[in-house]
């Protein structure tokens, strides 16, 4: 097996599980205060206060999210208050964003807003995040 | 001739022939230009795909859930859920009270549960009380608490006797200002 080939089989599987997972959907008259834990997609349009830990996670339009959040891959399109420890991160045109954005590899689309610090880090940064690093957002 | 304008005559001589023929493959380009698929976001295909807000089996909640709208729960919530209309799908678990107008409950709810509309379906296990106004119990339901009939006391009944009396009064014509 090529290495590019067994890099594609690394990558494969954890795709495959999200996908298989359901969606978890939060509308725009759903409010959530506390922890999250999730293995799949989070969608979130409505207003989540707390930590999210999750495989993907999107916010959408309307949605604001004011915590920290842990995820693989993270799409913003909403408000998000906190910091975000993603592996992928994307900001989206209609993203607002506050806090850091601790990334591998981030994306920031022409008219988000952002405020704040994007630190890179490397792959075991995230593989190691049981407990969060304290400190000011 | 100066350095600048040297490319204007060979443009001036040269292009008839080559505007012509760029001519009519141009306009499809810019006529496709205008109209590209439009653009989903994830969040326009979520939209369109759920009506209702759904906590999926994979996702755990600690701590509060509060919904103006209808919410489909199949997951595991440790705290309260304010909703209008709950679903609490068979694989799901709360541990909490469960506030609704309906609450049709078909997993375990290990807590309370206050709503006007209570269904509890034959795989439904409910450890504690149901406050009701109406309530349907399917055959194989666990039930291990107080099924309490409350009128008039939830808000939402008061409203609706307070309106029925006020169109009760206008009715007779006897409405005076108070």
């Amino acid at each position: 097996m090529s290495a590019l080939a067994r890099l594609v089989g690394l990558k494969a599987p954890p795709e495959h599980k999200a996908d298989a997972l359901p969606v978890s959907h939060l509308g725009p008259g759903v409010a959530i205060t506390g922890i999250l834990d999730c293995e799949g997609a989070l969608h979130v349009h409505g207003l989540v206060r707390g930590r999210i830990n999750t495989d993907r996670l999107v916010v959408g339009l309307d949605g604001f999210v004011e915590g920290d959040v842990v995820a693989r891959e993270v799409v913003v399109e909403g408000r998000l208050l906190g910091r975000i420890f993603g592996h992928t991160v994307t900001l989206d045109a209609s993203a607002n964003v506050t806090g850091r954005v601790f990334h591998h590899i981030v994306t920031v689309v022409k008219g988000a807003q952002f405020e704040g610090r994007m630190p890179w880090r490397p792959l075991n940064f995230f593989e190691s995040l049981d407990q969060l690093p304290e400190g000011q957002a | 001739m100066s350095v600048f304008n040297r490319n204007e005559r060979d443009t001036g001589t040269a292009s008839p022939a080559a505007t012509a023929s760029e001519m009519p493959s141009r306009p499809p380009v810019t006529e496709a230009r205008p109209a590209p698929p439009p653009i989903q976001t994830a969040s326009a295909v979520a939209q369109r795909t759920h009506s209702v807000s759904v906590i999926s089996k994979a996702l755990k909640i600690t701590g509060q859930l509060e919904s103006t709208e209808d919410i489909q729960i199949d997951g595991e919530i440790d705290g309260d859920v304010r909703g209008v209309s709950v679903k609490v799908g068979s694989n799901a678990k709360i541990k909490g009270t469960v506030y609704g107008q309906e609450v049709e409950l078909a997993g375990t709810v290990d807590g309370r549960i206050e709503a006007k509309k209570v269904v509890l379906t034959s795989t439904a296990h409910m450890s504690g009380d149901v406050v009701h106004q109406d309530i349907r119990i399917d055959s194989g339901a666990f039930i291990d608490g107080h099924c309490k009939p409350d009128y008039g006391k939830t808000p939402a009944a008061k409203a609706s006797v307070t309106t029925a009396t006020r169109s009760a009064e206008k009715a007779n014509g006897s409405a005076q200002p108070a």
